[in-house]
């Protein structure tokens, strides 16, 4: 858990991003982390709304006391409708 | 005309298992082959290299992967390279293989390739021994796919990693990590056969278009990127 009082914003937002990187239930690299005062924003994509869920989860468990905004998206995994041609 | 179909960092688990299946299942009036970019599981586990065998087996395009940093995670790379092989997925790392489309043949040489960084900001074999390591890794990765890429015989030639070769497909990302998402000596190493395309994933808030010093077409071809269960690039024979 981040230490929450005399904790530079940047240091907190960089353990939230270790948390997220290095806990088992999240293992994402592709989330943006940034903090203003005791909020959080959190953005980047994911494959699930289940993974953005744990990632909710994890942020919560490590500080408990952030307000979070959760803007990661859930990327699309439709078939291309076009195709670039490569000269 | 080849079509290539490619995507990496599908980070895929049992929890994600058939969520790209129902936009592969007419691949083959889409695509001659599918390149898979790395990161293709969550973890590096067999039980999710199981998922990933299931999601890509039994498709009407041959299948061809490298793999990417999630999947060397849990230290099971020789399992997992086995259970996308019993698939029938090709695990290129630090060679190539020759595919007969018909029309024409297309070589594909992989390497999941490394960081260090591109020219003028990269990290050199220098100091300590882990520094010595982590660049001599990138090293060994650049040469294997250039020895890879020239050793192909055939009339296409592509080059698939899951590190960045370039820096223009990681714009987008924080300048301060370019480091850890690719290295020049990938992109010199596309350089020095007639590669007609290179595609890699890794750098989630990258760009798609690239290309090597050289001039050869770079494509970052990560989920997030791309937006959609792959991606295609028309390639003239």
């Amino acid at each position: 858990m981040a230490e929450q009082s005399g904790t530079a914003p940047h240091d907190r937002a960089a353990e939230l991003h270790r948390a997220l990187a290095e806990d088992p239930r999240t293992s994402e690299l592709g989330v943006t982390v940034t903090m203003r005062g005791e909020q959080v924003h959190l953005s980047g994509t994911v494959v699930s709304a289940e993974r953005k869920a744990e990632i909710d989860m994890v942020v919560h468990e490590a500080e408990p006391g952030l307000r979070v905004t959760n803007d990661v998206q859930i990327v699309s995994a439709a078939e291309p409708t076009g195709a670039e041609d490569i000269r | 005309m080849t079509t290539i179909a490619a995507v990496g960092d599908v980070h895929l688990d049992e929890d994600a298992a058939g969520r790209l299946r129902p936009a592969l299942g007419h691949i083959g009036d889409k695509a001659d082959v599918l390149l898979l970019a790395g990161d293709l599981t969550r973890h590096g586990t067999v039980g999710e290299a199981r998922v990933v065998a299931k999601e890509f087996s039994g498709l009407d395009v041959p299948v061809v992967a490298v793999l990417g940093n999630h999947d060397y995670h849990c230290d099971e790379v020789a399992e997992v390279t086995s259970v996308l092989a019993d698939a029938g997925i090709h695990v290129l790392e630090g060679d190539g293989m020759v595919l007969d489309l018909g029309e024409c043949t297309l070589g594909v040489a992989g390497v999941k390739g490394f960081g260090g960084g591109f020219e003028g900001k990269c990290g050199t074999a220098f100091g300590e021994p882990e520094m010595k390591s982590f660049i001599g890794h990138t090293v060994a990765a650049a040469d294997q796919l250039k020895s890879a890429l020239a050793a192909l015989d055939c009339d296409v030639r592509v080059a698939l990693t899951h590190y960045a070769p370039v820096p223009e497909t990681v714009a987008g990302e924080p300048p301060e990590i370019f480091p850890f998402l690719g290295a020049y000596q990938l992109g010199n190493a596309i350089d020095c056969c007639d590669t007609a395309l290179a595609v890699h994933g890794h750098a989630h808030f990258g760009s798609e278009r690239g290309q090597t010093p050289g001039g050869v077409p770079v494509r970052n071809v990560a989920q997030p990127v791309i937006n959609g269960a792959y991606a295609r690039y028309r390639l003239p024979t």
